[in-house]
């Protein structure tokens, strides 16, 4: 379900984008987020297409990339992926089931995974949050 | 362009946001926090959104420690207590412990206005976390609103809370409210001013043109923590002269 509040958080960005830069139609806009939050793309896709017609993006496609992101862990510096904290993200999902909290809050990780080298929690996360990253223009 | 940051101005610009703050910790800034939202719940359909990540207080007192947050396409759905929504962190954690970098602290806190359903909102009251950081700066990235700045008389507590005001009149905000907590105790009739009287906290309301009103301390008050909806003794009289 909370694929629908990222939808409306890229369709309210672009509505203020399209206001700011006087643009009229927006062919594409591409979006990155983190393979750990565990976004069910089809769902994503669904949402934005079921709202896009009520702020005249009718037209307007939305492309998700996954990002896998680098974690460096400041305690040992360490650096590791998401497949080396695999086992971790599954006992998350095991103890929160449906609620799982990276799903809704990615930025939480470094409450929840632990450096799977020293045991540290003091971990940096490239690539965290869910990011615009491209607005393609039909024409203004 | 951060979506997060425009999905919370978007849910918060039709709203009356109220934050309650302060630059000292332990100075009761969440019980205030709790029993003004309980207030204005009477009167206007209010949420409280607990922003203090790490303390998670709110969750303790209104004893909803256990529960987690529906997560609805509206968003996050608050848990409603007699009226009042409340959010919290802990409804997404589950009353687990949360130590975050600097930077995941602002994304979380975002997050947490972001994606709360406030369709039925008419009042948000924030409680902030302590001190004097980020959290202050993104609170201004999303919304206007009236400070309520919470310390108690001793002089360590109101140095640092000037800090707050001189930061805040830098930025052209101005707090409605100075509440003195823990101001004094009515023993018998007699008034009992453990930690001092509050002459430094009187001129500083003076100085930056902020009403005070002084709280006192209520020992009953710690049967009421987990239910402090139902608690109707003296500071929550005190606060109700505010409305």
């Amino acid at each position: 379900m909370h694929e629908w509040s990222v939808a409306e958080s890229v369709i309210r960005t672009l509505v203020q984008w399209s206001s700011k830069n006087r643009v009229i139609e927006i062919k594409k806009v591409v979006i990155s987020v983190p393979s750990f939050s565990m976004l069910d793309v089809d769902v994503l896709r669904e949402a934005f297409d079921m709202m896009k017609g009520e702020y005249s993006f009718s037209g307007t496609l939305l492309e998700i990339n996954i990002k896998e992101p680098v974690f460096k862990c400041e305690n040992c510096d360490s650096t590791f992926s998401v497949n080396d904290v695999g086992d971790q993200i599954e006992k998350i999902k095991l103890n929160f089931g449906e609620e799982y909290p990276l799903h809704l809050m990615p930025a939480l990780v470094p409450a929840f995974l632990v450096c799977p080298y020293c045991g540290s929690h003091d971990i940096e996360v490239s690539s965290q949050s869910i990011t615009i990253d491209k607005i393609e223009v039909e024409k203004s | 362009m951060n979506p997060l940051t425009i999905l919370a101005r978007e849910k918060l610009k039709t709203k009356k946001v109220t934050a309650v703050m302060s630059a000292k910790g332990g100075v009761g800034k969440s019980l205030i926090s709790a029993l003004f939202a309980v207030l204005h719940s009477k009167r206007e359909k209010t949420v409280l959104i607990d922003l203090d990540i790490h303390g998670m207080s709110s969750a303790k007192l209104f004893g909803i420690e256990n529960k987690l947050h529906n997560i609805t396409r509206d968003g996050i759905a608050p848990f409603y207590i007699q009226g009042l929504g409340i959010i919290t962190l802990n409804g997404i954690v589950k009353d687990r412990y949360v130590i975050l970098p600097g930077s995941n602290r602002g994304d979380v806190m975002e997050s947490l206005i972001s994606y709360s359903d406030l369709r039925n909102a008419e009042h948000v009251v924030f409680d902030m976390p302590p001190g004097l950081s980020d959290e202050i700066l993104i609170l201004n990235r999303v919304t206007k609103y009236n400070p309520m700045i919470v310390t108690t008389p001793s002089k360590v507590s109101i140095k640092t809370v000037e800090q707050l005001l001189q930061f805040l009149n830098d930025i052209k905000v101005t707090p409605k409210y100075l509440v003195v907590n823990m101001a004094y105790i009515n023993y018998e009739n007699t008034i009992i001013r453990p930690f001092g009287d509050s002459t430094y906290a009187k001129k500083l309301s003076e100085r930056y043109n902020v009403s005070l009103i002084e709280i006192p301390i209520d020992p009953n008050i710690e049967d009421f923590v987990g239910r402090i909806h139902e608690y109707n003794g003296e500071i929550i009289k005190k606060l109700s002269t505010l409305l």
